[in-house]
């Protein structure tokens, strides 16, 4: 079998090699590297909700509130005790994992899906939102500044930006592997019919669960780059908007689909700034009208999302590299 | 035909509000057979197969698999222990491809996808859809395609028990025919011992080596296809001439 | 230190008030959903929609927000209508997610309109004819808000009249209990549906000319009013108006006392707490059947 490892990893390390240009593209703008480190960032959450969403088929909206939990324990980790986030990013990532078990495991054992199962990760964003007022005031917490690998802090963005393009190529990574691998079956199994998938001996609730604790887990993980890149935290960082954005992300790129998801989180993100950026003062809130509008056009006409246009365009690229056919 | 007992469901019973569905059902599926499971709408039949396969859990009575008690375990748990089943209203994979859904099934015994893929692949032709349709879309198939995808996905489970769920309703009588030479294939070429629900007398009578018959969730009566097709209280079951 | 008496008093007396407020603001998404079997993620904007429009129309007016009513609910009627023929027709029978995905568009679209029409502040209606306390001795009574309690009960049980008693009524259910039959024994299936999804629309406006009595617009209000009138479908269950009626005062008096016992913040998240655990250990509802 040719290139088994090579067809998840090396499309990884395409977007590596390619993302790790801008920088130099941009002549080290800082605007436009921290733009990069954003949409990276965003790209990375909207490619692990692709698995407890796309794959798994579940309408999951509370991502922010593992971004949030994972983010703010790094932080305040780092902060108030000096610690590494080398050690804090894996703590929010476990933190964010037991979250998700918690909440998984009880809706999943007596069979919460669909719309339920939406509001009640819906519901999660608002209970966090609304808890960490009590816990945190209603302040923004801004971190102090401190520079070096130790504290994954720089004065400029770069470094933090070739950080960010590692996890995003460990996740797209993921993704292609679980798409090929038996979970992956199993989980698109589960979206396509649950009983179905049940009678042909599919535990429905581990494997949904497994789905929901490795996207919690990479966004727990991720949750410290996006307080930086923030440069601030406080109880707005469970947004509930943000958690639905995520999901339209993943359904205007396609359920499942990789490269849907990742050109629809960059082409969405590129969007939103040039709106905010040109319009934010006059009219804010463009960007999320206009994405409203996108979903409702992609719902009625496209269900299937960006994902055929860009699989034809991967499998273009794919014959070139191998020299198939297309 | 060998006489060791596969199934055995003990005095089963399952209650859907005041209405009992299944009502004191006992009766056995031996290895090798194509039992035929027949009755009029509401005999029974379905609820029979969703109580063994685990959808519904019984409200009394026991079901033995090969000696064990799989009472009201998971679905997913049975199907591990080799019961495998169709839908009467067909459930497809509708955004996985036919090749895909049915290595969806496969891969409950291994866990090598390539393996899975090739098993699926022989499965498929086994049952009659073409390689070129390995790629095809759920959505994009036809309902005899559909049926017998199903079926793959089914066997692909590599059960020792499989139940046909009115594997032939909504198809055409050439359809017809055609399942049922799929299915007695897969009865022997493959060994599975197959449970056929069926409505459609003309089908069950053909492929069935024995009948049991359900009305209004009771076990009236058994034997073999001839016998059973003469019987008073079947015709009677059927045509309803008995006072209700 | 115990919060007297009196305080818990009128603390329950308020939350029922607002109950009541809330079985209308969840009907039309209980209609919208238990007929049609639409999941509608919107459902909550177009009650800030409303709100926005009675602040404007009631200022401009210079007259009481309840009267603005006369204009939201044809209005709504209209949007809803127009909404259904243009968004939710063509996704009736896709799969779910397609569904509320292309509703959560509706709502996003809406958010962020009023975001960028009226920004983040807060809005509230000047005049206000019922803007007073009465004193009762141990509680007092908020006119505004007694009143909008009594029109919802009335407005709640003349819907379930309508559902239960006339002809439409009875068209409207058999749809609910089988599109198919229901087409069969004559019923237009998709201009009930219209007239279904218009209602629950137009129950939207009329809930945000009662809202505006007392309450305030903002752009996110219908975030919050779309959770929990799900949150209410959820605890009550489709299908009676008892259920209905019984968990929106819950979920009133709960967040009333939580909000006078121990903060804002809390008041805001306990409905969620219990929505999760009711889903967990009763996932038909907790006046549902089943």
């Amino acid at each position: 079998m040719r290139a088994r490892i090579s067809s998840f990893v090396l499309p990884a390390l395409i977007v590596v090699v390619a993302g790790a240009t801008v920088p130099f593209l941009v002549g080290f703008n800082q605007y436009y590297v921290l733009l990069a480190l954003q949409s990276v960032i965003i790209a990375s959450i909207a490619l692990a909700w692709n698995i407890i969403g796309g794959y798994a088929g579940q309408l999951d909206l509370a991502s922010f509130a593992y971004v949030g939990l994972g983010g703010i324990l790094a932080t305040t980790l780092m902060t108030e005790y000096n610690i590494t986030p080398w050690v804090g990013m894996f703590l929010g990532a476990g933190v964010s994992a037991t979250l998700a078990f918690f909440i998984g495991y009880p809706l999943f054992r007596f069979g919460v899906k669909g719309v339920w199962y939406a509001l009640s990760t819906a519901a999660l964003v608002v209970i966090l939102h609304e808890v960490s007022i009590m816990v945190l005031g209603s302040f923004d917490y801004y971190i102090p500044f401190v520079e070096g690998w130790y504290y994954l802090r720089f004065r400029t963005w770069e470094n933090l930006y070739y950080f960010s393009l590692i996890i995003l190529a460990f996740v797209i990574s993921l993704n292609l592997y679980i798409s090929r691998s038996k979970v992956g079956y199993y989980l698109k199994a589960i979206r396509e019919d649950e009983v179905a998938a049940e009678a042909v001996g599919i535990d429905i609730r581990k494997y949904k669960l497994l789905a929901l604790m490795t996207y919690a887990s990479i966004l727990g993980f991720i949750g410290y780059i996006y307080i930086v890149s923030q440069r601030t935290f406080s109880y707005k960082t469970f947004d509930s908007s943000l958690s639905v954005y995520i999901a339209i992300i993943g359904i205007v790129g396609g359920l499942g689909s990789v490269s849907g998801t990742f050109t629809a989180a960059l082409i969405l993100k590129v969007v939103e700034e040039y709106l905010r950026g040109y319009l934010g003062g006059v009219l804010p809130g463009l960007h999320l009208l206009l994405f409203g509008v996108l979903l409702i056009t992609v719902g009625i006409l496209r269900p299937e999302g960006l994902s055929t246009l860009t699989d034809a365009l991967v499998k273009k690229v794919k014959a070139r590299i191998w020299g198939g056919a297309p | 035909m060998s006489d060791a007992v596969l199934l055995e469901v003990v005095n089963l019973s399952k209650r859907f509000g005041g209405i009992t569905a299944l009502n004191n059902v006992s009766m056995r599926i031996t290895k090798g057979e194509i039992l035929g499971i027949i009755g009029p709408n509401g005999a029974g039949k379905t609820t029979l197969v969703n109580c063994v396969t685990g959808i519904y859990k019984p409200d009394g009575g026991k079901v033995l698999f090969l000696g064990e008690d799989i009472t009201g375990r998971q679905p997913h748990f049975i199907a591990l222990k080799g019961i495998a089943r169709t839908w009467q209203k067909i459930r497809p994979f509708y955004n996985m491809t036919v090749i895909e859904a049915v290595t969806a099934g496969a891969l409950l015994r291994t866990k090598d996808v390539l393996k899975a893929r090739e098993e699926a692949a022989e499965i498929l032709e086994f049952v009659g859809i073409p390689r070129s349709k390995f790629e095809v879309l759920g959505k994009n198939i036809a309902l005899i395609e559909h049926k017998l995808v199903d079926l793959a996905r089914a066997i692909a489970t590599k059960p020792k028990l499989l139940f046909l769920d009115e594997v032939v309703a909504g198809l055409r009588p050439h359809e017809v025919d055609v399942i049922a030479d799929v299915v007695k294939k897969v009865n022997r070429e493959m060994g599975i011992t197959l449970g056929v629900i069926e409505h459609v007398m003309r089908f069950v009578m053909n492929i069935s080596d024995r009948i049991v018959v359900l009305h209004e969730g009771r076990l009236l009566t058994q034997g073999k296809p001839a016998e059973v097709a003469r019987d008073p209280l079947v015709v009677e079951a059927y045509l309803g001439t008995k006072p209700v | 230190m115990l919060p007297s008496s009196n305080l818990i008093l009128q603390s329950v007396l308020d939350g029922v008030f607002l109950g009541f407020l809330y079985s209308l603001m969840a009907l039309g998404l209980s209609l919208v959903f238990g007929v049609m079997g639409i999941i509608n993620f919107a459902h909550g904007d177009f009650i800030m929609l409303g709100s926005y429009l009675v602040w404007i129309l009631a200022n401009s007016l210079r007259s009481d927000p309840s009267l603005m009513s006369v204009i939201t609910v044809p209005l709504f009627f209209t949007i809803g209508a127009a909404i259904y023929v243009a968004i939710i027709r063509p996704v009736l029978g896709k799969e779910p997610l397609i569904q509320i995905a292309v509703t959560v568009g509706v709502g996003y679209v809406l958010q962020n309109l009023a975001l960028m029409m009226f920004r983040a502040e807060p809005r509230a209606v000047q005049i206000s004819y019922l803007n007073f306390y009465v004193n009762l001795g141990l509680v007092s009574v908020h006119t505004a808000k007694l009143t909008s309690a009594l029109l919802s009960l009335f407005i709640v049980l003349g819907v379930h009249y309508l559902l239960t008693k006339t002809w439409v009524g009875l068209a409207i259910r058999a749809t609910a209990y089988d599109k198919e039959i229901a087409s069969l024994m004559g019923i237009n299936v998709g201009k009930i549906f219209l007239l279904v999804f218009g209602l629950g629309i137009s129950l939207t406006g009329l809930a945000a000319s009662l809202w505006m009595t007392f309450g305030q617009a903002d752009p996110y209000i219908g975030s919050s009013f779309g959770l929990l009138t799900w949150v209410i479908i959820a605890l009550g269950g489709l299908g009676g108006v008892s259920g209905l009626l019984a968990s929106s005062i819950i979920v009133g008096v709960i967040q009333s006392l939580t909000m006078t016992l121990v903060s804002p913040s809390v008041s805001l998240a306990i409905p969620y707490i219990v929505f999760i655990i009711v889903l967990w250990f009763r996932p038909q509802g907790l006046f549902g059947k089943g």
